[in-house]
């Protein structure tokens, strides 16, 4: 698999699933897109279906209606898939803890590789958790 | 003559227990006199209906209307208070179209139901996976 | 009659976040549309009323992240309306300089965004970039990007120093200068104006009965503004007009959010200068908040923010409720998206600058149509309509 990776690692593309978020970082994603940050240079591209994605973009604290569909997602994604989390929602639970209707745990619904915490997290951070995971593909 | 209080002196009979502050102005009505005070206020006044809230009381659930006026700064809230058995009023819809998610989200969460409401369903639990049988406020303690 | 239904949703490209909707389409228009939302409900009012009243303003930050100061500063403005507290000059300022900043880069997002969604990236890239110096002017104000953490009961968390403010108007002069042409150019692109005049019009009669707010009402005639209804904060001690449009499309609603960052860029203008001169503190210290009941709200960038909130004299509000703008406008659908081509209700779905985070909402189409129409004829004819429209032959 180590040609297949090291392919891979030369264009992401990238399919943001939004889990019950703020929006906040969900626009700090199209933010890395646009041309002050711009990881286009990275060969990242957002793309429209899940079908065509390298990497799913994880955000929010998942709630109960929407555990199911993003499990859903992971499994429509074409193998092998990256899930990188952004926020702290995702990472931990933000300040969601008491709510009746989040999933307490994020790993059971899709196994994650990738958490970048933040509120929102910078995009400089958001760049680099991409080219670590650029660097770990490529060995 | 100043909206206030001309609204006290056409409704004054139906109203109880009246709280006035600056711009606003709180007061109970009976429930079947919601759509009278709704119809009122909407069509006559020219009040927009800014939300409705629920919440739990020690008589019961209470339902608060508040109405904004807009060119005022005014708000007119009737609240109506219900059984907490079951609890049951009539829908403001036929006057107000922009209730119908407003009712259908206090009935998900306080499990009110709303009479002559054209779409009676959950709101925000509508095909929610866990298949509630109780509205998702009913008995939570903070 | 066969019913045909385009379900759209909850996961698509169009929008980032979740939602479905099922649209009922005959041949290409639609006839009806359906909404479910409920993927983005967290329970804030329910986790506030376990919270104290400055862990709850933390919180409804957090209910979305475009109007993380709309939601606190109407937390707030509730809180204050139970005992009337006082707020400081200088933390009146502050509170309209972020609230106003707040609304250019959202506007321009949606604008943004808009040119995404008809398939005009150029316009996107454009607005982003510009946008960019407006989370700068916030990253040095308030030390974030987004989520500034402003708010407290009684005033502001943090000054802007005046040493600051120089370089804070030299921003805004760059900003003037790029909104000035980016409001011309998108005014008068033929693309745009092709693309956008008489799509999805929402009448004034059908906005009052939905009972819509903000830029969406105002497009539609309805003068409201909670900014001039209810002044609070410094909106009485500063300049600005408020912009009403009466045609209820698209392309109003994209003009009277273009002529609101003009006008906000006037009132930041002016609680720049004043902030070089007001003296003062900041925060008024309080120290309880005694029982009753506020209602706050605060004209965010897509229409007013309602908070009510009940207190018992505990440092815990017992009742908190939220209502977001996006979660009466986006109910504006159902009158909106009658009648009009499919390609068109997606746009007029953006329109409105529906917030789902704030609402959460899901639409659906449905083709009801059992007639056989030539499509290729069909979009011939439109493709020569627009061409006529653009190079007026």
């Amino acid at each position: 698999m180590g040609w297949y990776k090291r392919r891979l690692a030369k264009s992401l593309w990238v399919f943001h699933v939004s889990g019950s978020p703020c929006n906040n970082c969900d626009i700090e994603i199209l933010d890395l897109l646009t041309p002050k940050y711009d990881v286009e240079r990275f060969g990242i591209k957002l793309v429209g279906s899940v079908r065509h994605a390298d990497v799913l973009l994880v955000t929010g604290v998942f709630n109960q209606k929407i555990a199911p569909r993003i499990k859903r997602i992971y499994e429509q994604a074409p193998k092998p898939i990256f899930v990188v989390a952004i926020g702290t929602c995702t990472s931990g639970t933000c300040c969601f803890k008491d709510s009746y209707n989040i999933v307490p745990d994020r790993e059971a619904v899709i196994p994650i590789d990738v958490y970048v915490p933040g509120c929102p997290p910078k995009p400089e951070a958001m760049i680099e958790a991409v080219a670590k995971l650029i660097g770990v593909l490529n060995g | 003559m100043d909206e206030v209080q001309q609204f006290l002196e056409l409704m004054g009979s139906k109203l109880t227990r009246v709280v006035q502050k600056p711009r606003r102005l709180y007061f109970y009505i009976p429930p079947e006199e919601v759509l009278t005070v709704a119809d009122y206020l909407f069509n006559q006044l020219g009040c927009r209906l800014s939300t409705a809230t629920a919440q739990e009381t020690y008589d019961g659930i209470e339902i608060i209307y508040h109405f904004s006026l807009d060119r005022k700064g005014q708000y007119f809230c009737p609240r109506v208070l219900l059984n907490k058995e079951q609890p049951r009023v009539k829908s403001i819809v036929p006057i107000v179209q922009g209730a119908i998610w407003i009712e259908r989200e206090i009935f998900d969460f306080w499990g009110v139901e709303f009479e002559g409401h054209p779409r009676m369903e959950r709101l925000l639990a509508l095909h929610h996976p866990e298949n509630l049988d109780k509205p998702l406020r009913f008995g939570r303690q903070v | 009659m066969t019913e045909n239904k385009i379900p759209v949703g909850p996961f698509h490209p169009l929008l980032e976040e979740a939602e479905y909707f099922e649209l009922k389409v005959e041949g290409e228009m639609v006839v009806d549309i359906d909404m479910e939302i409920g993927w983005m409900h967290r329970g804030h009012e329910f986790i506030s009323e376990s919270k104290a009243f400055t862990q709850s303003i933390y919180l409804v930050e957090r209910i979305c992240g475009i109007c993380s100061t709309s939601h606190p500063l109407a937390c707030v403005h509730a809180i204050e309306d139970i005992d009337n507290i006082e707020i400081p000059m200088r933390a009146r300022y502050i509170r309209t300089l972020i609230g106003e900043l707040e609304r250019v880069h959202s506007h321009l997002l949606w604008l943004g965004l808009a040119g995404h969604f008809i398939g005009y990236d150029t316009l996107w890239m454009w607005a982003w970039k510009y946008r960019e110096p407006v989370l700068e002017m916030f990253e040095a104000i308030s030390g974030n990007r987004n989520h500034y953490g402003m708010m407290r009961v009684g005033g502001v968390a943090k000054d802007v120093e005046s040493e600051k403010i120089p370089h804070l108007l030299q921003i805004l002069d760059e900003i003037d200068r790029k909104m000035e042409m980016i409001a011309k150019a998108a005014h008068d692109d033929p693309v745009l104006k092709s693309r956008l005049k008489g799509v999805g019009v929402l009448k004034k009669a059908d906005a009052i009965a939905y009972c819509a707010v903000g830029p969406t009402a105002r497009a539609s005639g309805l003068a409201i503004d909670v900014r001039k209804d209810e002044p609070s904060d410094a909106y009485d001690l500063v300049d600005f007009n408020i912009v009403v449009l009466p045609n209820g499309d698209v392309y109003d609603k994209l003009v009277v959010r273009l002529l609101e960052i003009i006008e906000s860029n006037k009132i930041i203008r002016q609680c720049l200068e004043q902030l070089k001169t007001v003296p003062g503190p900041i925060l008024n210290n309080v120290k309880e908040i005694t029982p009753g009941e506020g209602i706050g709200r605060y004209e965010a960038p897509r229409g007013e923010v309602f908070h009510y909130i009940k207190s018992d004299g505990t440092n815990r509000p017992v009742r908190h409720k939220v209502r977001a703008p996006s979660y009466v406008n986006i109910p504006t659908f159902m009158a909106s998206c009658k009648g009009i081509p499919v390609a068109d209700a997606l746009i007029t779905l953006a329109a409105v600058d529906p917030c789902y985070c704030c609402t959460e909402r899901a639409l659906r189409v449905v083709n009801a149509g059992s007639e056989h129409l030539d499509l290729l004829a069909l979009s011939r004819a439109k493709t020569e309509q627009l061409r006529r429209e653009i190079y007026g032959k």
